[in-house]
């Protein structure tokens, strides 16, 4: 992505200083030049205790030591780092590959860990990732406080928006219903250097076209039936901050072409009025909808498209996510009740975990809602939750359950072509009748049901 | 057995390399000598260090070698220990580098 490359540019070009420490000279020298060509400034140390003193007087952005020292190791070098310059970032490198060190250095708070033999490229990934994340503890700050995460993919998607907050790049968040596309949009702008100035989110999507107008870029007192008086609007009010464009796929043509004068000249002429208004606001929009099929079927702007869709990101599913779902669920039980401690039961917390939530986080937020309301007891029961979720629509089955319903359609689509003729079906199916009729019996189908009339 | 072996090196890491393969004959004679006062202690450490870095230079066999050289000295079996320092050796011997 350009974006990325740009960003990973900045970072080269205010040239972070990088401490390495290693006892292996090879191993230095090797990393010191790779460092040096991707644009860091080195400087190295042999050992823990020289380490200590390099980083009183190099100020390093960014730490990478070796696990394995004589003196201090990497571990003790991290925790003592940390004492004193708690937001330096430490990459850890060690020579094996060993869980327990790596669930150690990461609950240390080491900002990587990778192991020896080290690839270039994955090196510079992660010193270009800690160093741009050590940039600002508020933009950091800002997605920790919004987002509850700790899957993979949203951590990817969380340091691509970390990348882009910092500016104005407009930002195209990408998802379903319910999947947290103003959230991610709040964090970005919470982020970035108009945090303290207004963010307003509008959906697109809720106002009939005159309306939506008027709400966006104002009107004259007069200007139109009902205009009885003079309204700033949406644009002008975000002046200095952030406008959220939810649901932009259902902007009306005649509103887009609106929009993208605003983008291009910065400059609002509310309806009804002559002058123009200089407007400085960036644009995070948002949409369920495939744009780029909505541009080929010309319901969208293609011109606007490519505007507003400088920086994708992409928010996943909540079934994309599951990891996620108990970290979502102890938080929305925290959040509804003050005092009363009710929790899932370990078979409703499984239930809930896989299910498929086709609307997402807000409907398993609605879910706990309906859970704490309901539930009697503290332990809220398996039976409960698939109540609440009104059950089956979209949870996945056991593989017993999968293997049941197909057996039941199959069985039904071979009555129904045999009309009914039990020795037919079982030839069909490659049974003998006896195992076929046991089938049947098994999924309480009766041939009769096919047969033309009822017959016999 | 004189095959001639080329490897191609990050021309970055030009300025590295003889002081890198001056170090791995190092390596070959600690080993060698520790091999004869059995300290398979040492030759596990050399052998663990030769497989972090052999790669990152561009010689993946080194790190191969060091590899089975640090397994072999944590068995602390001498005959394959003795045969691996001898295909470092051998291919310190015989690698041509190439930076491109």
């Amino acid at each position: 992505m350009t974006e990325h490359q740009e960003a990973s540019h900045a970072a080269r070009t205010s040239q972070p200083t990088v401490l390495l420490v290693d006892d292996d000279d090879d191993i230095l020298s090797l990393l010191s030049v790779w460092l040096d060509k991707a644009g860091y400034e080195v400087i190295t140390a042999t050992s823990g205790r020289e380490a200590l003193g390099r980083i009183d007087v190099g100020q390093p952005q960014l730490v990478i030591t070796d696990l394995f020292m004589e003196d201090i190791d990497g571990m003790a070098l991290l925790t003592t780092v940390h004492q004193t310059t708690p937001l330096l970032p430490v990459i850890m490198l060690s020579g094996r590959a060993q869980i327990p060190d790596a669930v150690k250095a990461t609950h240390l708070g080491s900002a990587a860990f990778l192991t020896k033999p080290v690839q270039r490229e994955e090196l510079l990934e992660q010193v270009e990732r800690a160093v741009n994340r050590a940039a600002d503890p508020k933009i950091d700050a800002a997605f920790s406080q919004k987002l509850i995460y700790r899957s993979r993919i949203m951590t990817d998607l969380v340091e691509q928006a970390k990348l882009v907050a910092d500016s104005d790049i407009t930002v195209f968040i990408q998802g379903d219903t319910g999947t947290g596309k103003e959230i991610l949009a709040k964090a970005v702008h919470d982020a970035s250097p108009r945090r303290d100035k207004p963010f307003i989110p509008i959906n697109c999507g809720a106002f009939p076209e005159q309306l939506l107008e008027s709400e966006l870029f104002g009107h004259e007192k007069g200007a139109f039936t009902g205009a009885s008086a003079k309204h700033e609007g949406l644009l002008l009010a975000a002046n200095g901050g952030t406008l959220f464009l939810d649901e932009i796929g259902d902007m009306p043509l005649s509103l887009q072409v609106k929009l993208l004068r605003v983008l291009q000249d910065f400059q609002v002429r509310p309806v009804g009025s002559t002058r123009t208004y200089p407007v400085d606001v960036r644009v995070i929009s948002a949409t369920h909808r495939d744009l780029a099929t909505a541009v080929k079927s010309g319901d969208f702007r293609e011109d606007l498209y490519y505007r507003l869709n400088v920086v994708p990101l992409e928010l996943p599913s909540l079934a994309e996510r599951r990891e996620d779902i108990p970290l979502f669920i102890e938080y929305f039980l925290q959040q509804r009740q003050d005092k009363g401690r009710k929790h899932f039961a370990p078979e409703a917390l499984d239930y809930m975990v896989s299910a498929l939530w086709p609307g997402n986080i807000r409907q398993l937020a609605n879910v706990i809602d309906l859970c704490v309301t309901l539930s009697k007891t503290e332990t809220i029961p398996l039976s409960l939750a698939q109540r609440a979720l009104h059950d089956e629509p979209g949870r996945i089955q056991t593989l017993k359950e999968a293997k049941d319903a197909f057996e039941r359609d199959y069985l039904i689509s071979v009555m129904r072509i045999t009309e009914g003729h039990v020795a037919n079906a079982a030839r069909i199916a490659g049974r003998n009748r006896t195992e076929f009729y046991k089938l049947l019996g098994q999924h309480s189908i009766d041939p009769a049901q096919f047969r033309d009339n009822g017959g016999d | 057995m004189n095959n001639k072996v080329t490897v191609t090196v990050d021309p970055d890491l030009e300025a590295l390399i003889p002081g890198f393969l001056e170090n791995r004959h190092k390596d070959v004679q600690a080993m060698t000598e520790a091999l004869n006062t059995r300290e398979f202690a040492t030759i596990q450490s050399i052998g663990h260090s030769l497989k972090g870095v052999g790669g990152g230079y561009g010689f993946s066999r080194i790190s191969d070698i060091g590899a089975g050289l640090e397994s072999a000295a944590r068995e602390q079996d001498s005959a394959a220990i003795q045969a691996l320092i001898a295909s470092l050796q051998d291919y310190l011997g015989n690698v041509e580098v190439v930076y491109q």
